[in-house]
């Protein structure tokens, strides 16, 4: 062999700030996404949404608009292809069984597809559709006390309940004890890019190009639902302008261009409006969380108790997970967490960035800082008195947890140390000013992937792998990661993803995927060096190594694995009007190895950016006679605009994680979680006034006035 | 859908009589999202963007004449000075590329009561100059709105300009929003001070607009009166001492009282009403203390 590993790296470029390798191309606008790429022949598929929150469709009335101008079908329940009812990555999802039976579980379900020769006509068509619906009496009231509540069983996603030692007496011994109600409102996470998808049968083979964050889950869900092989479908996503969990699994668009393509025996794109986007891709239900809390007046937690209620659809169920946070951040006797769940007539809500830990860091983060009030202790020392030695519930090692690490770089930056701790203490003008801090977690999670990695003659190497850029800088990182493993420079590694035909690999999602593809990818380079210290050439097409990480995972020890952080946020109030400003933010983590700080940053700095929304602007409101919403659309849905963000500062400590190969743990998540709570905890220091119910709006902060001055 | 482009006034006043359910599009910041959702199908767009008689900045007389085509960006680069208020408004508009593209005259075309250039444009008594083939006429603000989304604009008639007295003392827009940019006014309010009077003599020396609490923007003008006169009678102007508080206190209570707000999903009446009593106050407070400094820097 054979000069192939060419010039060593020098000190490798994993850790190493890279732009994005599509970066160009993306602002060039030459990066093309699912809905704009040209076919030859595309006809354009029009979602109908129905109407109505609960009943039947009773007709479609299909004829006027099959006549009208460049309409090609009408798809309904009556008539569109039968889907097997199959089981996914996680089960039966009921959500994409969509247009096979009458039965209509909330507004803007999808009813009908209009496929036209232009989208406009389709659009046109749509709109003139009618649909006559018998109507049921429907319920979207949410609220803890609903009637329907209930346990709902474990799943692979959540145990639902975890309990050791006694609530009550431990409650009845503490001498200081916080029992208190938060609630977060529905919240959505509308990617920039709508979901899009195009299908389109080519020489036997369903191809299709779909915005999404797994390919490969997406095409094995295909395959089944319309009674393929896996070998005769492909499904790419090059590009995805965001997801945050809305694109994690199978959704309608892509259903609905493959029945639309297999009844037209044409390619056809389905995209989403904005507006159907609040109704059929998930979103995070609301919350009710009780948090209880005994200690005593050192700050020893004696009992902890988080209860979380959120809703689901009637046709699937989905738990919002905000009671999992306590089983990793604190320890006490008497530990209790649990979660219960209504079948409501609204749409099914499923992963939203950092499903159960962004609301229920909200309200256990918060209720931490009103036991650290209660025993007049700083709320950073009261954390660090219940750092627990193992996982609270599991009883498990953790593999690294640097959380007091990010504390205390965090309260060093932030000036924390002059702190006044007396609430209404500080003013400036007509605002009142104060600081807040809560802690971050998430859990360092791993799936199974494979790999390819080939040494091309020419002496580049190729990676292929069903990962997914959602914006990311996925893309970039694994050519990091891959050039530090064959040890040659960025500009020899192609690494090209997002399709199926590469093989099985976890989606983009959990946080999970860059330690998920970089396992395999190592794995597929190691092997690739090991063939390539053998003698001979390398051939025309190559020498091809792959991997399969599935054996090496179950391999691992059992261990807590979780990123932890530290947030902090200064806030500025004027209760006369209710305004609430951010003034500045803080985010430290302990996140295990940061491949690319760069892209890093831009992750955690938007997490904290989400959670700065969510504490002060996001909130879908819907009508109650209705079950629609009000705000389906982001004049109405508000989240925070430039002008709302101020100064965030990011940053993380040292956390190395020996017992992972990659040492990586993920932080597309953790930056939203404790933000929310840190922002209220700011804002009673600022004011007195403790709010429990999110968003903090002026209303509310003006209606709550203020105690503390 | 018809798309006619008018490359003179003339054209365009003509093209709008023969076709008076043509809907004009200056930056098209409304009229493309109505086009969009679908709520406005129109037969024919008058597009006015080639006419340049309607991008024009001059003056007339002791007034500006500004353009209806003149952006939201235009009025804060080149009109900070004369007309403070407006620039300060102008800032406030949705976002750098709506302020690129959006108009005052757009602002009154659509004529919703939260539109951000009318609080300034009542404060200001400015006048809309409006013309058809028929000829021009002269529109004070005030009488301009008719109801929600409604003018006195007749369907042959154009926006050309609208007439503003230039800043002889300080101004201020105040806006209350759910964030801090992108975002329809909750209720909004305009002060103007003028020491000496207006420059066409009309007006008194306080000039007040409500925005977002109302079928219509409106004035205070019970607000206007009180505190004209108690400046007049305590000879505050020439004195230039603080305001005594229970001043201050009353103008904001007869802001609010001048409202006529309702409950929707932006915020309730109640909520309206106090928040601009604080608003009130609050530019009252900034425009006194720029007088007062003001007129210390010129003694
Ligand atoms: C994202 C976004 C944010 C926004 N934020 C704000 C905001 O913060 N504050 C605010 O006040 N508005 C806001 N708007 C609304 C809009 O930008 C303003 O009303 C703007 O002033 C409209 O000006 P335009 O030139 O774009 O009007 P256009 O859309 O071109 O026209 C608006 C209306 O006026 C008519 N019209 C236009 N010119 C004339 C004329 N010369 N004669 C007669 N009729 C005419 C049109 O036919 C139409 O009915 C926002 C809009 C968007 C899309």
């Amino acid at each position: 062999m054979t000069a192939m590993t060419g010039t060593v790296a020098a000190a490798g470029t994993v850790g190493a700030s890279r732009t994005r390798m599509e970066g160009r191309a993306k602002v060039t606008g030459a990066a093309r996404y699912a809905g704009e790429i040209p076919f030859a022949d595309l006809a354009h598929g029009w979602l109908v949404a129905s109407t109505i929150a609960r009943g039947r469709v009773r007709s479609v009335e299909s004829a006027p608009v099959l006549a009208m101008p460049g309409v090609l079908a009408v798809l309904h329940h009556q008539n569109a292809p039968r889907l097997e009812e199959f089981a996914g990555m996680l089960g039966p999802d009921p959500t994409i069984q969509i247009l096979q039976n009458d039965r209509v579980p909330h507004v803007g379900w999808p009813v009908a597809l209009v496929v036209a020769e232009t989208s406009e006509q389709a659009r046109e068509a749509a709109d003139a559709l009618v649909i006559r619906y018998d109507q049921e009496p429907h319920d979207i009231a949410f609220s803890a006390q609903h009637p329907g509540m209930y346990t709902p069983d474990d799943s692979p996603l959540l145990v639902t309940e975890t309990g050791k030692g006694d609530i009550e007496a431990g409650l009845a011994a503490s001498a200081v004890v916080v029992d208190e109600e938060y609630t977060t409102p529905e919240e959505h996470h509308n990617a920039m890019e709508p979901h899009a998808a195009m299908a389109r049968w080519d020489s036997g083979r369903l191809e299709v190009v779909d915005s999404n964050q797994g390919p490969f889950a997406v095409a094995q869900d295909l395959a089944k639902m319309f009674s393929l092989d896996l070998a005769s479908v492909r499904v790419r996503s090059e590009h995805v302008g965001g997801a945050f969990g809305s694109k994690g699994l199978t959704r309608p668009p892509v259903v609905l261009a493959v029945m639309a393509a297999i009844v037209t025996d044409r390619p056809v794109r389905v995209v989403l409006t904005r507006r159907q986007m609040f109704s059929v891709v998930g979103y995070r239900s609301p919350t009710a969380q009780r948090v209880r809390l005994g200690a005593d007046t050192d700050g020893r937690l004696r009992a902890f108790d988080h209860q979380a209620a959120s809703l689901t659809s009637t046709i699937h169920e989905f738990v919002e997970s905000s009671a999992g946070i306590g089983r990793v951040m604190y320890d006490a006797d008497a530990h209790h967490t649990s979660h219960r769940v209504v079948r409501l007539d609204v749409p099914t809500p499923s992963w939203m960035r950092a499903p159960g830990e962004a609301p229920g860091s909200f309200a256990l983060e918060s209720a931490i800082d009103e036991l650290a009030h209660k025993c007049g202790m700083d709320p950073i020392a009261l954390r660090a008195r219940n750092e627990p030695a193992v996982g609270p519930v599991s009883g498990l090692p953790f593999s690294s947890r640097n959380v007091l690490g990010c504390f205390e770089e965090g309260a060093r930056r932030f000036g924390w140390a002059d702190r006044d701790p007396r609430p209404g203490a500080a003013r400036e003008g007509r605002w009142l000013l104060g600081t807040g801090t809560a802690a971050a977690t998430y859990p360092a999670r791993v799936a199974p992937s494979t790999a390819a990695v080939t040494a091309e003659a020419d002496g580049t190497f190729t990676v292929r792998i069903t990962a997914v850029d959602l914006g990311t800088g996925a893309r970039t990182a694994l050519t990091q990661i891959a050039a530090d493993a064959l040890e040659v420079e960025l500009d020899r590694i192609q690494v090209k993803i997002a399709d199926s035909d590469f093989g099985q690999a976890m989606i983009a999602g959990g946080s999970m995927g860059t330690r998920s593809w970089a396992l395999a990818i190592t794995a597929a380079a190691t092997e690739l060096r090991a063939q390539l210290a053998l003698p001979g050439d390398i051939p025309s097409d190559g020498i091809t190594a792959r991997s399969d990480t599935a054996e090496a995972i179950g391999a691992l020890a059992r261990q807590e694995r979780h990123s932890f952080g530290a947030q902090f946020a200064e806030v500025a109030v004027d209760v006369t009007t209710g305004e609430v400003r951010v003034r500045r933010m803080l985010g430290i983590f302990a996140a295990g190895r940061v491949v690319n700080p760069l892209t890093a940053r831009s992750q955690l700095i938007g997490g904290m950016t989400w959670g700065l929304s969510m504490a002060l602007h996001e909130e879908a409101i819907r009508d109650q006679a209705s079950g629609a919403h009000v705000n389906a659309d982001l004049a109405g849905y508000h989240f925070a605009s430039n002008a709302d963000v101020p100064v965030i500062e990011v940053d993380w400590v040292d956390d190395p994680d020996t017992h992972d190969p990659t040492g990586i743990k993920g932080l597309g998540e953790i930056g939203i979680v404790g933000a929310a709570a840190a922002i209220a905890n700011a804002v009673w220091h600022a004011t007195g006034v403790r709010h429990r119910d999110l968003p903090i709006r002026p209303d509310r902060v003006l209606l709550a006035g203020s105690r503390g001055c | 859908m018809d798309f006619l482009r008018p490359a003179t006034l003339q054209q365009a006043l003509e093209a709008k009589a023969e076709r008076p359910a043509a809907v004009p599009i200056a930056g098209g910041t409304d009229v493309m999202v109505e086009i969009n959702f679908d709520t406005r199908r129109p037969d024919a767009l008058l597009d006015l963007n080639q006419v340049a008689e309607l991008a024009e900045i001059g003056s007339d007389g002791g007034l500006l004449r500004v353009g209806a085509c003149v952006s939201y960006a235009r009025i804060i680069g080149e009109l900070g000075r004369e007309l403070p208020g407006l620039a300060l408004a102008s800032r406030t508009v949705g976002s750098p590329q709506i302020r690129n593209r959006g108009t005052v005259g757009g602002n009154l075309g659509a004529a919703s009561p939260a539109g951000d250039a009318h609080p300034v444009l009542l404060a200001c008594d400015a006048l809309v100059e409006a013309a058809s083939v028929r000829g021009t006429r002269l529109i004070p603000a005030a009488g301009f709105y008719q109801g929600p989304k409604r003018s006195v604009l007749a369907p042959d008639e154009l926006i050309t300009a609208f007439r503003i007295g230039p800043a002889m003392g300080p101004q201020q827009f105040a806006k209350i929003g759910t964030r801090n940019a992108m975002v329809i006014a909750v209720c909004s309010f305009a002060l103007s001070l003028w020491p000496q009077g207006r420059p066409a003599g009309t007006g008194g020396t306080i000039g007040t607009g409500i925005g977002s609490a109302g079928p219509v923007p409106l004035r205070a003008t019970d607000a206007e009166e009180f505190l004209a006169a108690e400046l007049a009678s305590a000879g505050l102007w020439e004195s230039g001492v603080a305001l005594p508080s229970t001043v201050t206190h009353t103008f904001g209570e007869l802001v609010a009282g001048a409202a006529r707000p309702i409950d929707d999903v932006r915020g309730t009446a109640a909520y309206r009403r106090h928040a601009l009593s604080v608003l009130a106050r609050r530019t009252l407070g900034w425009t006194w203390d720029s007088y007062r400094k003001g007129a210390r820097q010129c003694a």
